[in-house]
């Protein structure tokens, strides 16, 4: 599903200086992969996963959904490869304060010209496989952080995307609500989804199919 | 809608004190511009002649005793349409009042003669009716007038130690009428005799053979269709002697440079509006728009392109706008026109809220709050999705 080759990216300090950050990196997931990265804070680990995810360009290097090159694509193109084979699972969650939990939910479909009375459907069924259907007209500063985190995780699968990458997604959770969305993870690649977890916590590692350590800017197996 | 309009309220808010700030002092400045513009108008509708002189004249007859025989040589003048031989006294004579921009002036009209004034054939009357010929010791006060002394329909005001009763109030015209009291002719002849001492000496002595239809201050002169109001009093100068003859586009010159100090002022006024408006309102829309920039970076992630952001954010400020400007024109008017009652028991009106400037307000919200919209929007859309989630964040 993904393939991504050579990736190279680098910020600018302050001073002018560039910060490697990624120095040709490649990585391939399959469907139904189950992939975890795992590094120290700062290890460049969410700037993978947004380069990965299309979030931001490399420097160089290519990246490929079902063998169609997406890291070339113009800026409108990437957003419209984004909404069709990409879900994404963030932090902090990321969940638009103006609007309900189901309203979020079904905001995915809105850029995929998917039905919405369809979506809102398939949000429901989500929203209650995930235990918080009672919360679905609650906005989120009402909802505690890992009813949030579910919220955010049923986002990302609205489309049922091939590709879903996940940002430290149990960095604000305790240990069972982090468990619940791993285990959510962990049936989306046996569904059939390519997963890519970056995560400090060892946890993540927990029924990879493969794990990678990003040390230097290079992966590491 | 409801939604929008919660999530942008403080916005919404900006946009209305930008906005209600731009009208009102938009308002201030219509207010001037009609008082010139209605004397501008006056000045250009008719020509206006007065008898040679030194007479200490009020309003636009200054100048000396217009007799009756004048008044039928001016008739007789090529051009002429009409002929309305009026007397235009001071309601006060004292020094401090005298030719004042705020000046109360007695104006009595030969009832028998219509209007000449081309744009004034009329005079608009809020309440009652306006004077006939035949009236006598009947008044119509412009409204400023009836506000500041508090007279209605049915009032009795003294004038010169004989009372009139008033017939008519006239509508608000921002201008000299404001400040009138219109009577017959006749009446005004009377109050002329009772304040001009020199006036009633010289008429007791029998010095001179003056009769009542030669007391005139000036006369207000019609063209015919298609004459050169210029070159009509120009012939008058030439053919009638002892008049002082006023060039309707040279009083209007007079009259705008003499008013030249408030069309600056206006002009800096209006500057100022929407300088302070149009940067408070594009300062809250840009804000407005950069505060939601973590939303627009994860709706980038979810698959919406830069169109589809704009397009939501355009139309979203424009609900905004549509909104702030209105509550703005509303706040304005309330604010305006409060001022307005207070000021208007001395007879004052400061604000005009014409057609114009509340619909050039409104206009101007929407668009510059649009543009500023569009332009937060461009600067967003630079962005990565990930540097604008990283800065909302």
């Amino acid at each position: 599903m993904l393939r991504a080759s050579g990736l190279v990216k680098s910020y600018r300090a302050p001073s002018g200086e560039p910060i490697p950050v990624l120095r040709g990196v490649d990585l391939t997931v399959k469907d139904g992969e189950l992939v975890a990265v795992v590094g120290h804070s700062g290890s460049g680990k969410s700037t993978l996963l947004s380069v990965l995810g299309l979030l931001e360009d490399a420097d160089a290097g290519e990246i490929t959904y079902e063998n169609v090159c997406v890291s070339v694509r113009s800026r409108s193109a990437k957003s419209r490869a984004r909404g069709r084979w990409v879900g994404f699972v963030f932090q902090s969650f990321l969940l638009l304060p103006s609007l309900t939990a189901l309203e979020n939910v079904v905001l995915a479909a809105r850029y995929t010209g998917r039905d919405r009375t369809e979506a809102r459907r398939r949000a429901q069924v989500l929203l209650d496989e995930l235990g918080v259907l009672e919360r679905k007209d609650h906005y989120p500063q009402e909802l505690s952080g890992g009813e949030q985190q579910r919220i955010a995780f049923c986002r990302a699968v609205l489309n049922d995307p091939p590709l879903l990458l996940a940002d430290e997604p149990t960095g604000n959770l305790d240990d069972a609500n982090g468990a619940v969305i791993f285990d959510a993870l962990r049936r989306r690649a046996r569904a059939g989804a390519a997963v890519v977890v970056v995560s400090h916590r060892p946890e993540a590692a927990m029924g990879a199919t493969a794990v990678y350590r990003l040390r230097g800017g290079v992966l590491e197996a | 809608m409801l939604r929008i309009l919660r999530g942008y309220a403080f916005a919404i808010a900006g946009i209305a004190i930008g906005v209600a700030g731009l009208v009102t002092l938009g308002a201030m400045s219509e207010r001037i511009v009609r008082f010139i513009e209605g004397g501008d108008r006056f000045v250009l509708g008719q020509i206006s002649v007065a008898g040679r002189g030194m007479g200490m004249g009020a309003g636009f007859t200054a100048g000396g005793l217009l007799p009756a025989a004048t008044i039928k040589k001016i008739s007789a003048v090529s051009g002429v349409a009409g002929v309305q031989p009026q007397v235009m006294l001071p309601l006060d004579p004292s020094t401090s009042q005298f030719m004042t921009l705020t000046q109360e002036l007695v104006l009595g009209l030969d009832l028998s003669v219509p209007m000449p004034n081309r744009y004034y054939r009329a005079l608009p009357v809020r309440v009652g009716r306006y004077l006939r010929a035949g009236d006598r010791h009947r008044a119509v006060v412009g409204a400023a007038f009836a506000a500041s002394h508090g007279l209605g329909v049915g009032s009795g005001l003294a004038l010169e130690g004989a009372t009139y009763e008033v017939v008519g109030i006239l509508e608000r015209m921002l201008t000299a009428p404001d400040r009138f009291v219109f009577v017959p002719i006749e009446d005004a002849r009377e109050q002329w005799v009772a304040k001009d001492r020199l006036l009633r000496t010289l008429l007791a002595s029998g010095a001179a053979a003056l009769t009542a239809g030669d007391l005139n201050t000036g006369v207000a002169v019609g063209w015919r269709d298609g004459a050169d109001p210029d070159a009509v009093a120009r012939r008058i100068m030439a053919e009638v002697p002892d008049v002082n003859v006023q060039l309707p586009s040279e009083l209007s010159r007079l009259l705008r440079a003499s008013t030249a100090f408030f069309a600056a002022l206006l002009v800096g006024i209006g500057v100022l509006a929407l300088v302070i408006g149009g940067l408070s309102l594009a300062n809250t829309m840009a804000a407005a728009i950069f505060e939601r920039i973590r939303d627009f970076g994860v709706k980038q992630a979810l698959g919406a392109t830069d169109l589809d952001l704009a397009r939501e954010v355009l139309g979203e400020a424009l609900v905004v706008t549509v909104c702030g400007g209105a509550a703005g024109v509303g706040l304005a008017i309330l604010l305006g026109s409060s001022i307005d009652v207070w000021a208007g028991r001395s007879g004052q009106q400061l604000f005009h809220f014409s057609t114009r400037l509340l619909g050039g307000a409104f206009a101007f919200s929407v668009l510059l709050g649009a543009a500023a919209a569009a332009w937060a929007t461009l600067r967003v859309a630079s962005l990565s999705p990930a540097e604008a989630i990283r800065r909302g964040a």
